[in-house]
């Protein structure tokens, strides 16, 4: 059914390697969440005793086991094995980040439970550990976050909010389990965001996803407080190929928050998650990601949503970890009056790029969008901001306005922009500005002239700099998020 | 002997007969030769490459004869010019009366890396071009003009354009180019512009091709310590134009302004990748590029600002703006910056992409005008933000009356005529 709303299939990204702009720019992002190796509590499946595919790689036959093993219906199976083939088939991204460390046989794909070493605390990084310190996380949470296992004992709370769900209709539960409970809903919209041979690494993720949630608002029902993976991480296993999928019928709304903002520590090198959300006539979602894996993995995640009708889209999303990322939350505006906003903050240091940005298509008349980037490089970190702009013919009024403003704290760091445009239709308006600036010393000494060092005062206005979007976050989240900034400038985080 | 030549079948020995033909000395011939071997062994573009996705070679007429006997260019030089030393003239004859000079100043650095090929053939295949050099501390009132004019429009021509000036140096150069419409032709034309320590140097460039010329060139500008250079690209005709625009500011404290006017109509498809390389500390850089877009043209631009590592204090801005008058016009304005050092006074960049205000038409038609009307001044207007920067009275009136077959006269244009 989406399909046939799809403008122009060539907008997706199979049209031509590397070249068109929306294959280069649908290329994929990462993940967030998640605790690999040794998550002990991820499956519920009772049966799961043995499964023959503890090793790294993969091949067609891991595909089909992991499917097997979960005890999917045929047609899963099937949908993973034709990605693993474009996954084979489909070049590495030749431009962005170096992904050059990746290393596709050197990776597990599927740990199942009975298989898992749990790791020692001792084996987390120091600065990780820090981090929690400061950050004055609970003792169990901790170790949660950190992967070491030890239950996070927030299932009460899951579980008064999931009784309030239930009652509206609401479903929150993790995509494998949508696919047994709910199988003719997931089929429906499943992959028709994001087509499994969307781009490589989408492909991946299609052939051997595990965990993540489904969410299926009804028409017109409101869920007031965010609905947060958070609570459900404990009982499902959000995978480092996590797979979301949310469904807003007509008229809801919802606000979903991936993650947390405390760092994630994994083991695992790649995650490389896929994020596909239907906003139908008149609703509304907010999807809030503040990603911050250790700062040994790439995370390569494709996340897209398509807005009906008067409908509002908005992702939230800030990189703060990883080594690597690479991601563009796109919107195609489907259909008149559709909004949709990206509101991304990149933050890397030494050794980071934070490859990111967002992509809004007008596919109809008199649809709106924004995008505002705020990223900031500090010691040897790179930000590239990578966006695109499209309006197709026949998208009167559209209107789009992109704002990027860049900071560069240190001599070795580096920002970049590449704000992609591509305007077929006349009757727009359609804008992008940019700025990129350094931490002004007459800012920096009037700062100290009151007391501060150098690094809080930096803080300071790095927090100012980033303020229109932390204030958008969840209160929680903006307070962790400012402490964050603050942990980093001091370099306590790495 | 005949010397018919066709651009696809060059090869070492064509290169050779370029230099029978001019009658050249040996050092040019191996000069040729050079970038003939370079050339070859830098492949054309793919159409992979990010500066190539937008627009597709497949249609270039590679099979036209190469044009081996182009007119000499006609030159004006204001008074007392040729007197205290400059020299403005073709670049054959330069080859002849100005040997030295040539040798020292010729085909001695690379083009923008995206547009290498094509640099590396014009450097081995020219059999025309324009050499204006001005000699240390001379400074010239008025303006020079070249005028290329090229007699047939189903021919592959590739001059090289060289404008130096020397330490101190002040000039202001215009040059244009012509062919006749109709059939499918190659205008390969490349341009290196030096402006030495403290020169001032202000240049446009006026491209009015025939309906079916492909205009494939690149051109590059190296601004010396405290130069100030001005550049404007105005380019009026063309089927398709690629231009790969290089300024390097490698001397501390130059300045440049990298200006373009762009008025496309038809299926005319313009393409313009600029590079504004900041190597040096203090150093300055501006761009504004403006387009008017009718029918079914289609512009794209593709810049990078690129602010190197270690430098301290510069200073750059990199504008594109599009104004869609059609609803099958369209625009690609891709303004990228790099930006790998901190410390720098100021950095950005814009680009729109738009119909006419209509609130704009609406007042224009309330004091009287037709919607005609109203739309050419309001792009005029448009326009007025780059014409009102060029400082030269010659350079204006040329580049507006070039820009009148597309955007309408203006009525002063209107009464002179």
């Amino acid at each position: 059914m989406l399909a046939e709303h799809r403008p122009n299939q060539s907008g997706f990204a199979e049209t031509g390697d590397p070249g068109v702009t929306e294959e280069r720019m649908a290329l994929p992002n990462p993940a967030l969440s998640q605790i690999p190796d040794s998550y002990k509590y991820g499956w519920n499946d009772p049966e799961a005793t043995s499964l023959n595919i503890a090793q790294r790689g993969l091949s067609a036959e891991i595909v089909a086991e992991i499917s097997r093993f979960k005890g999917e219906p045929e047609w899963m199976t099937k949908l993973r094995l034709k990605a693993y083939r474009h996954f084979e088939a489909r070049p590495m991204p030749n431009w962005g980040a170096d992904l050059s460390g990746i290393d596709f046989q050197d990776i597990f794909y599927y740990i199942a439970p009975t298989n898992k070493a749990v790791q020692s605390w001792d084996d987390v990084p120091d600065y990780i550990r820090r981090t929690y310190d400061k950050l004055g996380i609970p003792e169990a949470e901790k170790k949660y976050l950190a992967g070491v296992g030890g239950q996070y004992d927030s299932e009460v709370v899951y579980h008064n909010i999931r009784e309030d769900l239930e009652k509206q209709g609401v479903l929150f539960l993790g995509t494998d389990e949508a696919l047994k409970t709910h199988p003719e809903m997931f089929r429906e919209y499943f992959g028709t965001v994001i087509p499994a041979n969307d781009n490589k690494l989408a492909a991946l993720n299609t052939a051997v996803w595990s965990g993540g949630s489904f969410i299926y608002v009804p028409k017109g029902v409101h869920v007031e407080l965010p609905l947060q993976a958070y609570f459900r991480i404990n009982t499902e296993n959000m995978g480092q190929f996590e797979r979301t999928l949310i469904i807003a019928d007509e008229g809801s709304s919802v606000h979903y928050v991936e993650g947390c903002t405390a760092p994630t520590y994994s083991t695992a090198s790649l995650h490389s998650a896929v994020v596909e959300i239907i906003v139908k006539k008149g609703a509304r979602v907010r999807y809030t990601t503040i990603q911050n894996w250790s700062h040994n993995v790439y995370n390569l995640v494709t996340k897209r949503a398509v807005a009906y009708e008067d409908s509002v889209m908005e992702w939230v999303d800030g990189n703060l970890g990883s080594k690597v990322t690479m991601k563009y939350p796109s919107i195609y505006l489907l259909g008149e009056r559709a909004h949709g906003e990206v509101l991304s903050i990149a933050f890397a240091g030494s050794d980071q790029h934070q490859d990111a940005g967002g992509k809004i298509i007008h596919a109809a008349p008199n649809t709106t969008s924004l995008i505002t980037s705020k990223s900031i490089s500090k010691g040897t970190g790179r930000t590239s901001y990578r966006g695109l702009i499209k309006v197709y013919p026949g998208c009167e009024r559209s209107k789009s306005t992109v704002r990027c403003d860049a900071l560069i704290l240190d001599d070795e760091a580096r920002s970049d922009t590449y704000p992609y445009m591509e305007i077929d239709e006349e009757n727009v308006t359609i804008g992008h500005e940019a700025t990129v600036s350094k931490v002004g010393s007459e800012q920096l000494f009037y700062l100290m002239s009151r007391g501060l060092t150098e690094a809080e005062a930096s803080a300071m206005i790095v927090n100012g700099f980033i303020e229109p979007i932390v204030k958008e976050l969840p209160m929680e989240y903006a307070v962790e998020m400012n402490r964050l900034i603050q942990l980093q400038m001091e370099g306590a985080v790495g | 002997m005949t010397l018919t030549q066709t651009a696809s079948a060059l090869d070492a020995d064509a290169i050779g007969r370029i230099s029978d033909r001019l009658d050249e000395p040996d050092w040019l011939r191996a000069l040729r030769g050079r970038w003939w071997e370079r050339a070859s062994v830098t492949p054309p573009p793919t159409g992979q490459e990010e500066e190539w996705r937008r627009t597709s070679l497949d249609a270039l007429p590679r099979d036209v004869e190469l044009l081996l006997d182009a007119p000499r260019l006609e030159t004006y030089l204001p008074p007392g010019a040729a007197e205290a030393g400059v020299i403005l003239t073709d670049l054959r004859t330069a080859v002849a009366e100005h040997p030295d000079l040539i040798e020292r100043l010729l085909g001695q650095a690379d083009g923008p890396g995206s547009h290498a090929h094509f640099w590396a053939l014009a450097q081995a295949a020219w059999t025309g071009g324009l050499f204006c050099h001005v000699p240390r501390g001379v400074a010239v009132d008025g303006t020079l003009v070249a005028r290329q004019s090229i007699p047939r429009a189903d021919v592959a021509y590739h001059p090289v354009s060289l404008v130096v000036a020397e330490e101190g140096a002040s000039v202001t150069l215009l040059e244009e180019i012509v062919s006749p419409d109709g059939a499918a032709g190659w205008y390969g034309g490349i341009a290196e512009l030096r402006a030495g320590q403290g020169a001032r140097v202000r240049h446009a460039s006026l491209q009015q091709l025939g309906d079916g010329a492909w205009r494939v060139g690149a051109e590059r500008v190296v601004v010396g310590q405290d130069a100030v250079v001005t550049t404007l690209n105005a380019e009026v005709g063309s089927r398709v134009t690629k231009l790969g625009l290089q300024v390097l500011m490698s001397g501390k404290g130059g300045t440049s302004k990298v200006l373009g006017l762009l008025a496309a109509g038809d299926d005319q498809q313009i393409d313009i990748n600029t590079i504004q390389d900041l190597a040096a500390d203090h150093t300055t850089s501006d761009l504004l590029y403006l387009s008017a877009l009718y029918d079914r043209a289609h512009a794209s631009f593709y810049g990078i600002t690129n602010v190197r590592h270690g430098t301290k204090q510069t200073s750059s801005y990199q504008e594109c703006r599009n104004l869609l008058l059609s609803p099958q016009a369209g625009a690609e304005p891709i303004p990228v910056l790099e930006i790998e050092a901190n410390d720098i006074l100021r950095c950005g960049h814009g680009a729109t992409a738009g119909a006419i205000d209509p609130t704009m038409l609406f007042y224009a038609q309330t004091r009287g005008l037709d919607p005609d009307a109203a739309e050419r001044m309001i792009v005029r207007g448009f326009f007025e933000q780059v014409v009102a920067r060029i400082e030269d009275e010659t350079i204006r009136e040329r580049v507006l009356s070039a820009l009148a077959h597309r955007i309408g006269s203006t009525e002063e244009q209107e009464r002179a005529a």
